[in-house]
C-alpha cells in the first residue's frame, strides 16, 4: 500500500520537476523599449514579439549578414548604413544584385516602432513582413525565402542564437522576420540637438531659432515632430521620371488620385540622407529648396498645399538650413549598440 | 485503498490526456483536381477551354480555411488554414475530429481571412516561404494557377493567376457551401471534385488569349476569384 502511495507521490515529484526544468531550460533577458518623453505610443505590438538580448543580438548579426542575398554580397546593412542613419549614403538609388539598381533611394530607419506602413508607397502592412520585401526582389538582394532559411539552417551559431532567443533551434520565416524586427525597432532617433532643445537641455543659435520659426511656418503641415513627417502620401510636385516610371502609391492602391504621392519622410538625420526625393534626384538640399521655390510641377494630384508652390527667400533657405542640422543625432549614428557584431562602430560596408 | 489510488491516478492520466464526451469521428476531406472530366495532371496533359483555347496547367494552389460541418442539428468548425497544392497529394486531405453523423453540408472559405493578412509574419501553412504571399503589397495569394497555352500572348506562352486581395474594396475571399443530397449515417470521407476549367467560366469569362497575367488584387482578381468559387462540388460521401 505505502509503495503505491510513495510511487504516486514521486510520480509528482517528477512531473513538478519536469516542468521546472523545460521553464528553466529557455531563460532570456527582456530588452526595455524606452519610448522618448512626450511620444505617442508606439504603434508595433510588442505583446507579439517581445524584446530580448538574444533577438536583438539575432536580429543584429541578420541585419549585417550577406548570406541572405542571393551571392553573398548584399545585407540590409549594405544599404541602411548606421553612418547615414541606416540610408543609403551618398547613393541616389541603391546598388541591388548583379548590378542592378532600385527605383528608389532607400529611406533611413529610425523610430520604426511608431510607422504602420513601410516603403515609399506604403504597400507593406507590417513590419515583420517587410524584409521580404528586399530579400526576394530581383534588383535588390534576390534570394529566395527558402534558400534564406535553408542557408541560416546550416549554421551551427545560427541554431545556437534561435536557441537562445526562442527556445529551441528551429530556424523559420516567422522568427527570422521576429528578430529582424527586434532590431530594427531599437532603432530610435531621439537624441538630436532639437530633442535636447525641446528637453530644456541645451538651446538653438540665432539662426537655428530663426530656422525653426519658418520651419513651422512652411514645412511643419507635413513633416510633423517628434517625427518630422505625418506618414502620409503626398504629391509635392516632383514630374515622373520616365526611365522609372515609378507611380507611388498608386501602385499600391490602383487609384489615378494616388499617383505620383509617396510617403513623407523623415527629416530626422537628413543632413545624412542625402540625395533626397524618391528617386534620389535631389543632389544636395539646395536642389530640393529650388524644386520647392521654382521648378516643382504641380498637377491635379499634387498636394493643395503646394499648388502655388512654397515661396523661400534665399535668406530663409540659410536659417532652414541652420534648423535641419539640429535634427543630426550623433549619438544614435554612432551607437555600438546598433553597429555589426564584433565592431563598435559601423565599418564602411558596401561591397559595389 | 488501491482502488482509490487507481482512481486517483486515473483522474490525473485522463485530466491529461483531456477526452471529450461529445460523439464525434475522425472526417476525412479529400481534394480531387480535375479538367472537366479528366484527372489534373501537372505539366502533362493538353486541356481546353470552353473558349477552345488549348491550355497545360504547371501550377495549382490555393488556401482552405474556416471549415465548417452541418449535420441537422451540429455544426462544427475547424479552425485553421491549409494550403492544397496540387503537385503535392499529402495536401490533398484535410483530417479533421467533426460530429460525422448525417453530414448535410461543407462550407469553407477559399483565401486568408484580413486578420492574418495585417497581424504579421505567420507560420505553418502561411509562412511566406511557400510563395503564397505578396511581398510588395503585403498579403496572401489566396490562389493560384499557372500554365501555358498557344493562346497566351505572353512569354514562353505562359499564363499566371495570382488571386487575392483582403482590403475592403478588394475583398477576394470566397465562401463556398456544398450541399449534401443524400446524408449518409456516419460520413468518414468527403470527396470534393476541383474543377480547373471553372477559372475559365462564370459571370466573367476568362479567355487566356485576353488575359494572360493576374499578379495584383482589385477587379480582375476579383472577377477571377467568383469564377474559380465554383470549381467545387461534392463527388461522393464515404462511410
Amino acid at each position: 500500500m505505502k509503495v503505491f502511495t510513495t510511487i504516486l507521490i514521486l510520480i509528482g515529484f517528477a512531473f513538478i520537476g519536469a516542468s521546472f526544468i523545460v521553464i528553466a531550460k529557455h531563460k532570456t533577458t527582456p530588452l526595455k523599449f524606452i519610448v522618448p518623453k512626450g511620444w505617442p505610443k508606439p504603434e508595433y505590438n510588442f505583446k507579439k514579439n517581445p524584446l530580448t538580448v538574444e533577438g536583438f543580438e539575432l536580429g543584429k548579426k541578420l541585419f549585417y549578414d550577406e548570406r541572405l542575398s542571393k551571392d553573398s554580397t548584399i545585407s540590409c546593412g549594405s544599404c541602411h548604413q548606421q553612418f547615414g542613419a541606416f540610408a543609403t549614403y551618398d547613393h541616389n538609388l541603391s546598388h541591388g544584385f548583379n548590378n542592378s539598381l532600385t527605383n528608389r533611394n532607400a529611406p533611413a530607419l529610425q523610430n520604426l516602432a511608431w510607422q504602420k506602413e513601410f516603403m515609399l508607397d506604403g504597400g507593406i502592412n507590417h513590419l515583420d513582413v517587410q524584409p521580404l520585401a528586399p530579400i526576394s526582389a530581383e534588383n535588390e538582394m534576390a534570394e529566395t525565402i527558402e534558400n534564406v532559411i535553408n542557408k541560416i539552417q546550416k549554421d551551427t551559431a545560427y541554431r545556437r542564437m534561435y536557441k537562445a532567443a526562442f527556445g529551441d533551434e528551429t530556424v523559420n520565416t516567422q522568427r527570422t522576420m521576429k528578430a529582424l524586427s527586434q532590431f530594427m525597432l531599437m532603432l530610435v532617433s531621439s537624441n538630436s540637438k532639437y530633442d535636447r532643445v525641446q528637453r530644456g537641455e541645451d538651446s538653438f543659435n540665432l539662426p537655428q531659432r530663426l530656422g525653426y520659426e519658418i520651419f513651422q511656418q512652411k514645412c511643419v503641415s507635413c513633416h510633423k515632430p517628434p517625427f518630422f513627417t505625418d506618414f502620409t502620401y503626398r504629391n509635392n510636385g516632383m514630374p515622373l521620371d520616365k526611365t522609372l516610371n515609378d507611380v507611388g502609391r498608386m501602385l499600391i492602391t490602383r487609384n489615378a488620385n494616388d499617383s505620383l504621392k509617396f510617403r513623407v519622410p523623415s527629416l530626422r538625420n537628413v543632413m545624412l540622407t542625402f540625395p533626397y526625393g524618391h528617386d534620389g534626384r535631389f543632389f544636395g538640399l539646395s536642389n530640393v529648396f529650388d524644386h520647392y521655390r521654382t521648378k516643382m510641377q504641380p498637377i491635379a494630384t499634387t498636394d493643395s498645399l503646394l499648388k502655388n508652390k512654397l515661396y523661400l527667400s534665399n535668406f530663409q533657405i540659410g536659417q532652414l538650413t541652420a534648423f535641419l542640422y539640429t535634427l543630426t543625432d550623433s549619438s544614435f549614428i554612432k551607437n555600438p549598440l546598433f553597429a555589426p557584431p564584433g565592431y563598435y562602430t559601423t565599418p564602411f560596408i558596401h561591397n559595389h | 485503498m488501491k482502488n482509490q489510488v487507481l482512481k486517483l491516478l486515473f483522474i490525473v492520466v485522463s485530466g491529461f490526456t483531456s477526452t471529450t464526451t461529445i460523439a464525434q469521428g475522425n472526417l476525412e476531406i479529400e481534394f480531387k483536381h480535375i479538367v472537366g472530366k479528366q484527372p489534373l495532371v501537372l505539366f502533362d496533359s493538353l486541356y481546353t477551354n470552353n473558349f477552345n483555347e488549348p491550355f497545360v496547367v504547371n501550377k495549382l494552389k490555393y488556401y482552405i480555411s474556416n471549415i465548417t460541418i452541418y449535420n441537422n442539428q451540429i455544426k462544427t468548425v475547424k479552425n485553421g488554414y491549409y494550403l492544397i497544392d496540387a503537385s503535392n497529394s499529402s495536401t490533398h486531405l484535410i483530417n479533421i475530429i467533426a460530429s460525422t453523423k448525417n453530414i448535410d453540408a461543407i462550407e469553407f472559405t477559399i483565401g486568408v481571412d484580413s486578420l492574418k493578412n495585417t497581424e504579421g509574419v505567420q507560420t505553418g501553412a502561411l509562412d511566406p516561404m511557400n510563395g503564397m504571399f505578396w511581398t510588395w503589397n503585403s498579403g496572401y495569394i489566396f490562389a493560384k494557377l499557372e500554365g501555358q497555352s498557344d493562346s497566351s500572348k505572353a512569354a514562353s506562352n505562359y499564363f499566371t493567376y495570382h488571386i487575392g486581395g483582403y482590403k475592403n474594396n478588394e475583398n477576394a475571399l470566397q465562401n463556398i457551401h456544398l450541399k449534401i443530397n443524400q446524408p449518409i449515417t456516419n460520413t468518414k470521407k468527403i470527396i470534393i471534385d476541383v474543377n480547373v476549367l471553372k477559372w475559365f467560366d462564370g459571370a466573367t469569362p476568362l479567355r487566356i488569349a485576353e488575359t494572360q497575367i493576374c499578379h495584383q488584387p482589385g477587379k480582375l482578381a476579383q472577377q477571377i476569384a467568383k469564377n474559380y468559387a465554383s470549381m467545387f462540388s461534392i463527388a461522393t460521401v464515404e462511410e
